[in-house]
């Protein structure tokens, strides 16, 4: 069954000068459980896919539906709603909030979401030491590497038990170790608990795992190749 | 991790710019508490000398009386004005008078003079006349003697013990004429005063200017002066209108309240000032801060959290460097204004001398009043609060995957 289905989607920029077109009438779906990377060159419009997944960007035309929700149709504040009870986030740069611990980091969704404390510290110890953070629970960002940093905002993805998580170049900015370290943990949590993940990445080791691989080219669908 | 934990942590992600920006608004509120404390402390002073030298702090006289001093002009006193005046809480002293200009005549020398017929133990309570005799005794409840200023004694050469003849225009029109014993020399520290004043006792007064039962003022003191405006427009609405008016002393001394009211403007526009520096200082952190965090303010939202959640916590972290300026400096200038209050500061030089020829001690009290105090917090806030509008509304136009990408 698709948890996500794109219909027609397309994203043009400078739509009344000169019209770029960031993505161009694509059709796609995702199923529960992938393991799927959207590759391609700079400009072909990865990371503008993923902000449309998100509901971080509002496309210029086309549907997105996800678990039969058209999130295109909602308002900003039913936006973050959704967003905050139905998608997990990886960036780049890990986007930790500095001020925060890494339990703080973790638990922050969950308060957000009205989680009593309880729960919230039994859920934030599990993830924490799910991706092998237990120690460093009540650490902030600034004492982490870049590759515990990542760690953390996987756990962060985790907390709100998300339908899926988009993780945009997610190893882009660690060490092959941390890279490998990390891609482990994604991997392991999509195999054992069916987590889906939809990476955007010009990494070939995350290209390697992954089950399912779509290219993109200015614009448009060139490939979509699933493994196995 | 609550908004205010959340807040308070993020204030000190960057001590320095928050410590320096906490510290101008102590200095704006510090500094603006002192000068405010200074000319409350100035006018409250000048207001009670002025209170405490003649006027009290309110008067009722027969209506018009204030424009035309004639003693036609005066007013029957009588029992049921003196209970409205009682029947008001905040009123301590009362001193009923008759006053009006006679001439007077000792020896081969004759001068105009204000003659001023009062109770000697109310006038005394209210001015501490009694003080102020250089010769002779204090006027006695009573007694048909007179009081005369130091000055005028001088210029008509006479002393106490001798007599004074008085002759003058009496209610109606009537002749007023008499001669009495002089029983004490008065000096006052102004001139004016000094030069021109006869105290005798109401009733003597009475029977010179054959204005039985008459006053033409009768001066109010209070309990609590800081509540003058409510216990004037108390005592408006009990006396008859058509026949009273209740004055304030500073309607009465119009020229020194303009005086100090031109004072006063100078000084608020020196805070006014100040505010306006502390206030640009402070949205300058503001912008800083703001376009520091852009990025981090998409991540918060693309995770969840609803925009109008977060410029709340923005506008907390803005409160939250406010308070801290705000306590301390208000914590700081506090200590100060009580000593200064209780220890008032001594006026030195040509500005010393000046107070002393008005017969005021050349001494500034600071004042701590409360009222002062939370209108200069309040202010600050407003202009603390004003500067969250620009955040505030770079929150709800963000466009998170921008923001992501800042």
């Amino acid at each position: 069954m698709n948890i996500i289905e794109i219909k027609n989607l397309s994203k043009v920029y400078d739509e009344k000068t000169i019209p770029v077109y960031a993505l161009n009438g694509v059709d796609l779906a995702f199923k529960q459980g992938e393991f799927t990377s959207i590759v391609g060159p700079s400009g072909s419009g990865k990371t503008t896919m993923l902000n449309m997944l998100g509901g971080l960007d509002t496309p210029s035309g086309g549907k997105i539906m996800i678990d039969g929700t058209d999130i295109t149709g909602l308002k900003s504040r039913q936006l973050i709603d959704f967003r905050m009870r139905n998608i997990g986030f990886v960036f780049q740069s890990f986007n930790l909030i500095p001020v925060l611990t890494a339990k703080e980091n973790v638990e922050f969704i969950m308060q957000l979401q009205g989680v009593d404390r309880e729960q919230r510290d039994k859920r934030t110890l599990e993830l924490l030491q799910s991706v092998g953070l237990g120690e460093k629970i009540n650490t902030r960002p600034n004492k982490l590497s870049g590759g515990q940093q990542q760690r953390v905002a996987v756990a962060r993805a985790l907390a709100s038990k998300p339908k899926f998580i988009l993780a945009d170049e997610p190893t882009a900015n660690l060490d092959s170790k941390s890279a490998e370290n990390l891609l482990e943990i994604m991997e392991k949590l999509n195999r054992e608990e069916n987590i889906t993940f939809i990476f955007s990445t010009h990494d070939s080791r995350v290209v390697a795992k992954a089950r399912r691989v779509v290219t993109l080219e200015d614009g448009k669908i060139v490939s979509d190749v699933s493994k196995n | 991790m609550g908004d205010l934990r959340l807040a308070w942590r993020n204030i000190w992600r960057n001590k320095r710019r928050t410590l320096l920006t906490a510290a101008s608004i102590f200095l704006a509120i510090f500094l603006a508490l002192i000068v405010r404390s200074l000319q409350i402390g100035w006018f409250d002073n000048l207001a009670e000398i002025v209170v405490q030298s003649y006027t009290g702090h309110i008067q009722i006289h027969k209506k018009g009386y204030w424009d035309d001093r004639d003693i036609n002009n005066s007013m029957a006193f009588n029992d049921s004005l003196a209970a409205v005046v009682k029947s008001n809480a905040n009123v301590d002293k009362t001193v009923p008078r008759l006053e009006y200009f006679a001439l007077s005549s000792f020896e081969k020398q004759t001068k105009g003079v204000m003659l001023a017929g009062t109770d000697p133990l109310k006038e005394d309570a209210l001015t501490k006349l009694s003080a102020k005799v250089v010769k002779g005794h204090y006027l006695s409840t009573g007694e048909n003697s007179i009081l005369v200023s130091q000055g005028l004694a001088s210029y008509l050469g006479l002393t106490a013990g001798d007599t004074l003849v008085l002759l003058g225009q009496g209610y109606h029109g009537i002749s007023a004429a008499g001669k009495y014993p002089v029983c004490g020399i008065v000096h006052f520290p102004s001139p004016v005063l000094d030069n021109q004043m006869v105290y005798m006792n109401l009733a003597t007064a009475q029977e010179f200017f054959s204005a039985d039962s008459r006053i033409t003022s009768l001066s109010l003191t209070l309990k609590n002066p800081d509540e003058i405006g409510n216990t004037a427009a108390a005592l408006k609405a009990e006396v008859d209108g058509g026949k009273f008016e209740v004055m304030r002393w500073d309607e009465m001394m119009v020229e020194i309240t303009q005086q100090l009211k031109v004072k006063t403007a100078g000084g608020k526009i020196i805070i006014a000032i100040l505010y306006m520096i502390v206030g640009f200082g402070v949205f300058g952190t503001v912008i800083m801060m703001t376009n520091e965090r852009t990025r981090e303010f998409g991540v918060i939202v693309s995770v969840g959290m609803q925009k109008s959640k977060l410029a709340m916590i923005l506008v907390l972290e803005m409160i939250l460097i406010g308070l801290t300026g705000l306590i301390t400096g208000v914590a700081f200038a506090m200590p100060i204004m009580l000593y200064f209050k209780l220890n008032p500061i001594h006026i030195w030089g040509s500005m010393a001398q000046a107070f002393i020829s008005y017969g005021i001690q050349p001494l500034m009290p600071l004042a701590l009043k409360a009222n002062f105090i939370l209108s200069n917090v309040a202010t600050v806030l407003v202009i603390v609060s004003l500067t969250c509008i620009y955040p505030v509304r770079r929150i709800f136009k963000l466009k998170v995957a921008d923001a992501l990408h800042k």
